[in-house]
């Protein structure tokens, strides 16, 4: 058999728990309660006991049983509150105002708790307890003295009474407590569980419910909803990766296809060389590749968020090995090359893809500054603490209503279309720049020159401070 | 040369072993990681081509196993996972090079064909020679016949790669990453400019050029 969902919670197991403990406690403490009150009673009886036996000893001392006997009828009818007893050695009694002794007649140094008959007026019986004690007279005799301990006893009977009652109600009032916890516990739990139910079928807009109580089940419901952010964000690069990939590669494949085609039915008629179209289809092929691993590693970028494989490097020391790379290029085209490194401009990040990006840069000012020009790479310390690398070339350069364009993918302005290219060399860059948490800044270069070239373009990347 | 191709896609495979038989090689076919390690460890092979993603076994396991049972014939990987861990996972499992997919067919000839050499020449020795050509790897100089030729330290290493793998293809991506290591292709062909200026120290002034350009490939010293 199952528990009712509310009885099975953590929380109502809790209270479960710690009520058993403190039914426990109490128990102990009514108990010690008690035994201490109605100790005290018997005490305090037997005392009292014990002085007026002492003084009907003194009695008997001094007048012998007459005046005992006397005595005791005295005390009986005054308003003293004792019961007494004179019986013969044999356990006869003799005189008194109770009928028998509650102990052994004929046992000395006896004391006995016991309870007495009262007939009221109106004739009710109540029957009420009492303490009493037997000693034995030095001529046999056997006195037993008791009193009436009932109206102390009701007393502790109820204050015993009352503890039971409280903690009755203490029970009650802790089970309910209980409830109420559970169910309020629950209810935060099912709301968190909502979330996690929807996400698990594949619903990730879902967010937790902030109560602002800034208790830990809002900090709970924060924590997830943070998680549920960046899985929203990661898997929407994803999926916008995907989309940009198949984008991208739509186009070149159905240039490709075009081409292939018109080859075929070229060949075919005998108006084109096979072997041609073979080897411009080769090239087309290679131009896809070209394309698709450039839009891979912008998505991967993109995607990612942040780097995998990010170590600290000198971008100095990278710039310089670029420069050796690519002077004798310049040098070929005509163009002069200047090379300004700041030492040691440490930044942290991918080696690779930032040798890309800065190879991609070099790229481009190579092929657009016309021979004559010049081309300047430099890395500098910024003041903000950035690490720059840029490249300046006295090329055409990019109007400053283009420069946010240019960056996007495959686009290319009217007069680059002349030049080799995929489109995607600044894309890359840019997507490196943010993937390192920096950025690409375009700028007009030195400025038109005389001859009608120029204003020329300058390329920074900056990085953040290690 | 007998080549083993460990790939899972047929077809690609049989347009691999097609053009490898067209260069003169012995190419075997594997379908899968477990097929593949049964044919490697059964047969000797020259160069083992290896897929990193293959059902029933994955490439890295079946050479790692290799690599463990004491075989050294040269691997190069080809993996549709070309981030720089994925390469270095490769490298490290014991592959010998790494190709990205999808790559040009031509680059995977004469990367097979750069490994194999490797394999031949194991032992260390300090001159290369190919042809009237000499380097010396101790004194860092260079000869072609008695005329010393003077080079800078990159063209050095440039000529060195060359003259390694003289008689075959070299394209300018293995350039680019074995001479210069990085792993990136440039858009615009720096390397020819380099290639070029080589090709000036080296051939200008002698009758029989050495250096010669192939097409769709890239470059060959050949004697």
């Amino acid at each position: 058999m199952k528990l009712p969902v509310l009885l099975r919670t953590t929380p109502f197991r809790l209270t479960l728990l710690f009520l058993a403990l403190f039914t426990g406690a109490a128990a102990l403490f009514l108990g010690y309660i008690y035994v201490a009150t109605a100790g005290e009673v018997t005490t305090r009886a037997d005392s009292e006991v014990g002085r007026e036996i002492a003084s009907l000893r003194t009695v008997f001392a001094q007048g012998g049983g007459s005046a005992l006997n006397g005595a005791l009828i005295e005390r009986a009818s005054g308003d003293r509150p004792f019961l007494y007893l004179l019986s013969d050695p044999q356990g006869k009694p003799v005189t008194g105002n109770i009928a028998a002794t509650p102990v052994e007649p004929s046992t000395a140094e006896a004391h006995a708790s016991f309870r007495v008959s009262e007939t009221d007026p109106d004739g009710a019986v109540t029957r009420r307890q009492a303490w009493g004690r037997q000693v034995k007279l030095a001529d046999g005799e056997l006195l037993f003295v008791g009193v009436d301990i009932g109206a102390q006893r009701g007393f502790v009977v109820r204050i015993v009474r009352a503890l039971w009652g409280a903690g009755v109600l203490i029970v009650l009032l802790g089970l309910a407590g209980g409830v109420l916890v559970s169910r309020n516990v629950t209810r935060q739990m099912a709301s968190l569980r909502t979330v996690v139910t929807a996400v698990e079928s594949g619903d990730l807009h879902v967010r937790a419910p902030v109560r602002g109580v800034g208790d830990e089940f809002d900090e709970l419901a924060m924590g997830l909803n943070v998680m549920l952010d960046r899985v929203e964000r990661l898997m929407g690069g994803l999926r916008h990766a995907g989309d940009a990939i198949a984008h991208d590669l739509r186009s070149p494949l159905t240039r490709m296809r075009a081409r292939l085609e018109v080859a075929l039915i070229e060949v075919e008629a005998g108006k084109a060389d096979p072997l041609q179209a073979l080897e411009s289809t080769l090239a087309d092929a290679d131009s896809v590749l070209r394309t698709f691993n450039a839009v891979l590693a912008i998505s991967r970028l993109q995607a990612a968020g942040q780097l995998t494989n990010a170590l600290e490097f000198d971008l100095s020391e990278l710039a310089g090995g670029m420069t050796e790379l690519y002077e004798p290029l310049c040098e070929d085209k005509g163009l002069a090359f200047d090379a300004q490194f700041a030492p040691h401009l440490i930044i942290r990040g991918d080696r690779e893809f930032v040798a890309q990006a800065l190879s991609n840069l070099l790229d481009n000012a190579v092929k657009y500054t016309p021979p004559g020009g010049a081309i300047m790479l430099r890395t500098r310390r910024r003041s903000s603490g950035e690490a720059e690398v840029s490249v300046t070339d006295t090329g055409p350069g990019v109007p400053e209503a283009d420069r946010v364009r240019v960056v996007q993918r495959f686009v290319r302005l009217e007069n680059s279309r002349s030049q080799p290219g995929s489109g995607l060399g600044l894309s890359l860059v840019s997507a490196v720049a943010e993937a390192h948490g920096g950025r690409l800044d375009l700028d007009e270069g030195p400025g038109a020159a005389p001859d009608g070239t120029g204003p020329g373009l300058r390329t920074a990347l900056s990085f953040p401070a290690v | 040369m007998r080549i083993l191709i460990m790939e899972d896609d047929v077809s690609a495979a049989e347009a691999m072993a097609r053009g490898l038989v067209e260069a003169g090689h012995e190419p075997t076919h594997a379908p899968d990681g477990e097929e593949g390690l049964k044919q490697a460890r059964a047969g000797d092979f020259d160069v083992l081509v290896v897929d990193r993603m293959m059902p029933k076994m994955d490439g890295l396991t079946a050479v790692e196993a290799l690599r463990r049972e004491g075989d050294a014939t040269p691997v190069l990987f080809l993996s549709a996972l070309g981030e720089v861990e994925d390469r270095v996972t490769g490298l490290k499992a014991g592959g010998d090079d790494y190709l990205v997919k999808p790559y040009a067919f031509s680059e995977l000839i004469a990367r097979v064909e750069a490994l194999s050499r490797r394999r031949e020449t194991g032992a260390v020795s300090t001159t290369l020679k190919v042809g009237d050509l000499c380097m010396d790897l101790i004194a860092r100089t260079v000869h072609r016949g008695a005329a010393e030729i003077d080079l800078q330290p990159r063209e050095f290493q440039l000529l060195e790669f060359l003259m390694r793998h003289a008689g075959q293809s070299v394209t300018r991506t293995m350039l680019l990453e074995k001479v210069w290591e990085y792993h990136f292709d440039p858009q615009t062909n720096v390397i020819d400019v380099h290639i070029s200026r080589l090709r000036g120290k080296i051939d200008k002034s002698f009758d029989h050029p050495m250096l010669s350009t192939v097409r769709g490939a890239g470059y060959r010293l050949d004697p």
